[in-house]
């Protein structure tokens, strides 16, 4: 049985070094974890432009690789994969769809997971914001909680939430294929997100079509705090390096 | 229209570069638009009013009000029967239009051989092509909104919100407007500007109506009441003083009970932030029995009220599960507007003539078809389901919009970049290689 990590096309083509990153948190907690070649894309843009048979097609081949490397378990980094994993999957294959997907930060909410981390920010208290992603909180399986689990027990970090936080989030506009449409989308509502920064002085986001938006916007507009993937920030934690500082 | 994806994409494409260029009317409705949503959306919205915000309002009362409309979609039937029955024994005049165009042939009836019509803002009125045919038939139109009122005096034709439509023109341009047009010198405040109507037209609409127009907050099934909410008064000038008073609305806007009406209204009042200062329940025409015991209508207000109920695409979406079935539950709150991506970023270029946001432009899929919806700027929809989070009675709006996204691309009408999008992932299995 294989317990795959699913990294998601974009992360695995754009952002290597945060993947990098993933597997090591993943791997310290859980060496039976693995990666595989040639991962299939889990196909999210296309549930807005794709119709039900070639969606269902698409599923069915990719539920066969999966079959094909005997994966019982994912635990993936990406948002839009673990939406896309956990609802249309088991809409279009029902029972035969047998893979238990869990998102990174699910699994490292798990208690034991924390106790083994037991991450510590040395150096001045760190306050941080978290961007709840559409693909995290409209989830089956909403993850909302995890991340302010997680953040909440390191040792030196305070959450100052947005105002608008958890389902009440205002989304960075790149979601549904937009972003490679009408960027204007993510101009205003990216922005809009950096705005309600007041106190966190690190904008974390678990999802990298966020983190796309995000940094794009925050280039153009020169905005001084960064906006960091969750899973650096925790080997940055790890590693005792000042997220800041990066 | 016959347009393919291309030409659609680069229509939708234009209107935001009209929406972005300084000094377009695009661009001003759209920074108001923005200012609006921000207010609307935050935390502590109207918590200065209340104990709750309108969010809090609405979480309070979501369990009962979901309840209450899967209910009305399961026994649809029942619900208008009910209805129709009530009011005809309460001396209403009920139609029941199983088209929107059957609707608009018995208006035109009811209308018979007057001229002018005085109406509220009915959104309905418009949804079900009321104006249209009112407009086709040079009917004079009198709205009586000031923000309607605004809409006409500056002959604005672009989408705008449904609750305040002319809330984007400034005090100044307003001023400069009716100088231009009625040739009084005002000062630019908004005081002077509602002085100025409430001096002029209050008279005629106290005097001069003799049909008037409005639509429906809710209408109670059990005892066939009307529930008609406003604060500027309009609404209880046209609907007391006039002779006949026509009520045109979906059967969608039927609920239960009075107390189920008055709750869908006052939170239509809380999402909005439109302070309801007046609920009308209009429960028949005026009527008197102070002579002889014998029942008269028609002593100081209405003498007629005349109900078209319209069927239209209502109960064939229930009964054949359409895409937009769920959208039977919408009570026409337009909580999902302020929250929404798209609305926020691209105002009304992310609308239809039924108003701004997800339910506009679903209302012009329904009555045009999808190519009318792509036009409307469906594809700049990112699916972040905040339309979902903020209904009351849990419409996900995101998921039938991802279905009419599903029948554009079908039938060639997606951007052509998110095609090859689709090619890549079925293809080559990764979209960014």
């Amino acid at each position: 049985m294989t317990k795959l990590i699913y990294l998601g096309c974009l992360s695995n083509t754009r952002y290597q070094e945060t993947c990098k990153n993933a597997i090591k948190i993943i791997n310290y907690l859980d060496p039976s974890y693995t990666i595989l070649d040639d991962v299939p894309c889990c196909g999210a843009l296309s549930y807005h432009i794709g119709n039900d048979v070639e969606l269902k097609a698409h599923v069915e081949s990719v539920n066969d690789w999966f079959e094909l490397n005997n994966v019982s378990e994912i635990v993936t980094t990406c948002a839009g994969c673990y939406n896309y994993l956990t609802k249309y999957y088991a809409q279009f294959l029902g029972k035969d769809y047998k893979v238990k997907v869990i998102h990174f930060l699910q699994f490292l909410a798990e208690p034991d997971n924390l106790s083994k981390l037991d991450l510590k920010h040395s150096g001045k208290k760190l306050k941080v914001s978290y961007h709840d992603a559409c693909h995290l909180r409209n989830a089956v399986i909403p993850i909302i909680e995890e991340p302010r689990q997680i953040l909440n027990s390191i040792e030196n970090v305070e959450l100052k939430e947005m105002e608008n936080n958890k389902t009440n989030s205002i989304c960075c506009g790149a979601g549904g294929g937009v972003y490679s449409i009408f960027k204007e989308n993510s101009d205003y509502n990216s922005k809009l997100i950096f705005d309600q920064l007041n106190r966190g002085k690190i904008l974390l986001t678990a999802c990298p079509f966020c983190f796309t938006a995000l940094t794009r916007i925050r280039e153009e507009n020169k905005i001084k705090k960064p906006v960091i993937k969750f899973e650096d920030f925790i080997v940055n934690i790890m590693e005792g390096v000042d997220p800041l500082s990066e | 229209m016959n347009e393919s994806g291309k030409g659609l994409y680069e229509k939708v494409k234009k209107k935001i570069e009209a929406s972005q260029e300084e000094g377009t009317l695009e661009k001003q409705f759209g920074d108001f638009w923005k200012f609006a949503c921000v207010v609307k959306t935050r935390q502590h919205d109207l918590r200065y009013l209340y104990d709750d915000t309108s969010r809090e309002f609405v979480d309070k009362n979501r369990d009962k009000l979901i309840e209450m409309r899967e209910d009305f979609v399961d026994h649809i039937d029942s619900y208008v029967e009910q209805c129709i029955n009530i009011m005809r024994k309460k001396n209403f005049t009920v139609h029941y239009a199983k088209t929107n165009e059957e609707a608009q042939k018995i208006f035109m009836e009811e209308l018979g051989d007057n001229r002018i019509i005085y109406k509220s803002k009915s959104n309905q009125a418009k949804d079900i092509g009321i104006i249209d045919i009112l407009k086709k038939n040079e009917i004079l139109i009198k709205e009586t909104d000031l923000g309607d009122v605004l809409v006409q005096l500056f002959e604005y034709k672009l989408p705008s919100f449904q609750v305040g439509p002319g809330a984007h023109f400034t005090e100044e341009e307003i001023a400069k407007k009716i100088k231009d047009v009625y040739g009084v010198e005002l000062e630019p405040k908004a005081q002077a500007i509602v002085n100025y109507f409430r001096s002029t037209y209050r008279n005629e609409l106290l005097n001069d109506v003799k049909v008037s127009l409005t639509s429906a907050n809710a209408i109670s099934a059990e005892d066939g009441t009307i529930v008609l909410g406003e604060n500027e008064g309009n609404i209880s000038l046209i609907t007391r003083a006039t002779d006949k008073h026509i009520v045109v609305c979906g059967i969608t806007k039927i609920v239960p009970t009075i107390f189920d009406a008055i709750l869908v209204t006052k939170l239509q009042s809380r999402i909005n932030n439109v302070s309801y200062n007046y609920i009308s329940l209009i429960s028949g025409p005026s009527n008197t029995s102070d002579i002889q015991g014998t029942s008269v209508q028609g002593m100081y207000g209405a003498k007629e009220v005349v109900v078209i109920l319209v069927d239209d695409w209502r109960t064939k979406a229930a009964n054949e599960n359409l895409i937009y079935a769920d959208f039977l539950k919408c009570i026409g709150c337009k909580s999902c507007i302020f929250p929404c991506t798209a609305s926020r970023a691209f105002g009304n270029t992310y609308a239809s003539k039924y108003g701004l946001g997800p339910t506009a432009i679903i209302r012009d899929y329904i009555h045009n078809g999808i190519e009318a919806a792509v036009n409307d700027g469906l594809f700049l929809c990112s699916g972040c389901e905040n339309c979902y989070h903020w209904c009351p009675v849990s419409i996900n709006c995101g998921e039938i919009l991802k279905d009419m996204k599903k029948e554009a691309t079908e039938k060639g009408l997606a951007p052509p970049h998110l095609e090859q999008y689709k090619e890549k992932i079925f293809k080559d299995k990764n979209p960014f290689l």
